[in-house]
């Protein structure tokens, strides 16, 4: 018997497994996939030359296993362990709606290969279901979660600048990475021909300074490598494996148990509680039970849907939790694909050194500063101004001598923009159990009906025409537009399948991330979101666990569940 | 932490890492890359077809001041690539293509022949992205081969620091990544 059990081991789980270990609760994390070594199990140290086929993974291998998981930019020899084998984790989708659904089955969990932008929501993003009528109201507002992000900025380690923004708060930040010329002159424009539109540098979950609380986990600053998705051996970017669960690790309250897969949560009618789970174990596919006194669902948005959909009972025929018919609706990912690239012209004669693992950030401006046609919320644009290299070459006519050493020199100043906009939740995005498909495990495969809405639609026109009159205005030569929505599941920020809300005849979880049915059930995933912002959503899923770790606890205490 | 039902089996991965450290310590700069591209023991490319990939390589990237395509083991490299990487579909196309270009009678040294090959390259470019593949590969081979990397190019495995404005000179030669 547990205090706690957490399921999964990502950046929900290595957050609720770090506070409720602090608070003296002997813990359980249960990971359904295999056991990672911080440092030994990473190929960071490994050179361009020495990667395994130059980093390409063999096409048929990619095509018969990874189809969808290749899509992600990510996905090379040197992170191939980090992504699932589709071929051994299907599931379905909606006729003529395809989901692109990437996703990482090990311990750290995605984690390990985010791309550690790190971004608040603000008041404006928790007002936003309130003002326009979509979704739930959120329960909280942004003073509530407020001090959240600041404990966590500080243990995680997250660099960015104070900007005084009110639909991007500041927080605890350790010292910005540094802008290129050009990047610095793009902000200049940028800023003159729209008063409204401000372009910072990038906040990420990376080690500028190595701070006490930092060290004592033996986390180094950044290396400047950006080979950050196979894994950092110095931990300068904030992982689960680098950080949390090492963190717990020293409480000596924790336990893990890898290649278990949560079946179901185990609900006991006598108590209105659930009294642990059911496991399955991927290697001997025997099952199993946990016990424990509270659960915390932290498998990432669909999966957290897959366990409380398939948790059946007498009390919750529909799943555990689901009196409100709630869990798997709202589905929301963040509309991605679009945006622009071209020539930046000038500074022929400045250069950079060392590979920076971030970018700069234009926050939303559409419906705070400038009004959006046909939509009401926003996106935000990730970009970088750096020197191309001799990639160019390969769309370059030319052999010999003269041709190499043109590809010797730094190349022309190349400027991207790549949007990031707002998903409306709506009830008919969602995840269900397919009716008679099942896993090799017993379990029943999930089934994704999840498509833009007209709002979308008209969010997506306008962001190629943002980016595409922001490189022009610029003097940019050379632009390609990028005006087409990347896909469902790209944006790779699944959340909202069991969202918060003030009526529990209408949504899943309290302001406490408590279920509305079931007082010892928390989940503080992506599912959990009420909406998604356009901002990068990790650090509200550290900020989220972090809080409802300290209720449950707090509670617990109380013995109020 | 207790860690119940952790079994990391010593895989592929980890015997490639071991092996790595050895051969990086002991084996001249240049036959790194090929040893590595190639790690399976089956070759794709007949000697022949082989020999045509090496010269046509070696014009597009010839040694000069740094080295060459074949001082780099780009010709290895693409061969294990073709046996190692390649889908049955890449690995005709590419045989296809190595055919073309030795009908092109574009192999051979001497200024009239790169003329020739610039001619031939000029015309593949825009009209066929086989040829466009083969090329990308050839220099994606080369620039991130150790000496292509470190010798015409730089490269910098740790850089421990970020300077986002340096000046550039007249020699100032360009990062490989």
């Amino acid at each position: 018997m547990f205090d706690a059990i957490v399921v999964g081991s990502g950046m929900s789980g290595g957050w609720a497994a770090k506070e409720l270990t602090e608070k003296g609760l002997k813990t359980l994390v249960i990971e359904r996939g295999g056991h990672v070594e911080h440092g030994a199990d990473y190929l960071d140290a490994l050179p361009p030359w020495e990667l395994e086929n130059f980093g390409m993974v063999p096409e048929d291998e990619a095509a018969e296993h990874y189809a969808i998981q290749r899509q992600c930019y990510a996905f090379t020899t040197a992170t191939k362990q980090f992504w699932v084998k589709d071929s051994e984790h299907p599931y379905t989708v909606a006729d003529g709606k395809p989901f692109m659904w990437i996703r990482g089955y090990h311990l750290g969990g995605r984690s390990i290969m985010w791309a550690r932008q790190s971004y608040r929501l603000s008041p404006l993003d928790f007002e936003s279901n309130a003002k326009d009528g979509h979704g739930s109201d959120w329960p909280i507002r942004y003073e509530d979660m407020a001090p959240w992000y600041d404990h966590v900025e500080t243990f995680a380690g997250i660099s960015g600048s104070q900007e005084g923004l009110p639909q991007l708060p500041d927080g605890q930040f350790l010292p910005p990475m540094a802008m290129t010329d050009p990047e610095k002159d793009f902000r200049t424009k940028l800023e003159a021909a729209y008063p409204t539109r401000r372009l910072i540098i990038g906040r990420c979950a990376h080690l500028t300074e190595s701070r006490p609380q930092h060290r004592a986990l033996g986390r180094a600053p950044c290396q400047y490598r950006s080979v950050c998705e196979r894994g950092c051996s110095y931990g300068a970017y904030f992982s689960s494996l680098s950080a949390t669960l090492p963190a717990a690790r020293k409480t000596g309250n924790l336990t893990v148990v890898t290649d278990a897969i949560v079946h179901s949560v185990v609900h006991d009618p006598k108590t209105g509680k659930a009294s642990g789970v059911r496991v399955i174990d991927a290697k001997t596919n025997e099952g199993r039970t946990y016990e424990a006194k509270v659960v915390f669902l932290c498998a990432s948005a669909i999966p957290t849907a897959q366990i409380m959909l398939n948790s059946k009972s007498e009390a919750f025929p529909n799943g555990i939790a689901n009196r409100s018919d709630a869990v798997g609706r709202y589905l929301v990912d963040h509309i991605s694909g679009m945006g622009a690239s071209g020539t930046y012209p000038g500074f022929e004669d400045r250069y950079h050194r060392g590979r920076r693992p971030n970018g700069f950030y234009i926050p939303r401006y559409r419906n705070v500063t400038e009004p959006g046609e046909g939509y009401t919320r926003g996106y935000g644009f990730q970009g970088g101004v750096t020197r191309d290299n001799w990639r160019r070459g390969s769309w370059q006519t030319g052999v010999g001598a003269e041709f190499k050493a043109g590809l010797r020199a730094p190349g022309p100043w190349r400027i991207s923009l790549s949007g990031f906009g707002e998903m409306l939740p709506r009830p008919e995005n969602r995840v269900t159990l397919h009716p008679t498909r099942v896993d090799k495990w017993g379990i029943p495969l999930v089934h994704i009906d999840c498509g833009l809405g007209d709002s979308d639609r008209r969010m997506v026109e306008q962001v190629g025409v943002d980016a595409r009159e922001m490189l022009e205005l610029a003097g940019c030569t050379d632009i390609s537009v990028r005006q087409h929505y990347g896909g469902a599941g790209l944006g790779i920020h699944e959340m909202g399948t069991a969202h918060m809300g003030k009526d529990p005849a209408r949504s899943v979880l309290n302001q406490y991330n408590q279920a509305h049915d079931v007082p010892n059930l928390f989940v503080t995933d992506g599912a959990c979101m009420a909406s998604s912002g356009c901002q990068n959503p990790s650090l509200s899923y550290m900020a989220m666990s972090a809080r409802g770790a300290h209720y449950a606890a707090e509670f617990l205490k109380e013995g109020r569940i | 932490m207790t860690l119940a039902g952790a079994g990391p089996a010593l895989d592929r991965r980890a015997l490639m890492r071991g092996a790595i450290l050895l051969v990086g310590g002991t084996l001249a700069a240049g036959a790194i890359a090929p040893a590595f591209a190639a790690t399976g023991t089956e070759r794709f490319f007949t000697p022949a077809e082989l020999a045509i990939v090496a010269e046509y390589a070696e014009i597009v990237i010839p040694r000069t001041d740094t080295p060459g395509a074949k001082d780099a083991g780009v010709p290895e490299a693409l061969d294990g690539l073709m046996a190692n990487w390649a889908s049955a579909e890449r690995q005709a196309e590419f045989r296809a293509l190595v055919e073309r270009i030795a009908a092109a009678g574009v192999i051979g040294s001497g200024p009239a022949q790169v003329d020739l090959a610039r001619r031939f390259d000029a015309a593949q470019m825009p009209a066929d992205p086989v040829y466009r593949r083969f090329k990308e590969l050839v220099l994606t081979l080369y620039y991130l081969s150790e000496p292509g990397a470190t010798q015409e190019l730089r490269y910098e495995l740790t850089p421990g620091r970020w300077e986002p404005s340096i000046p550039v000179g007249p020699d100032t030669r360009a990062w490989a990544a």
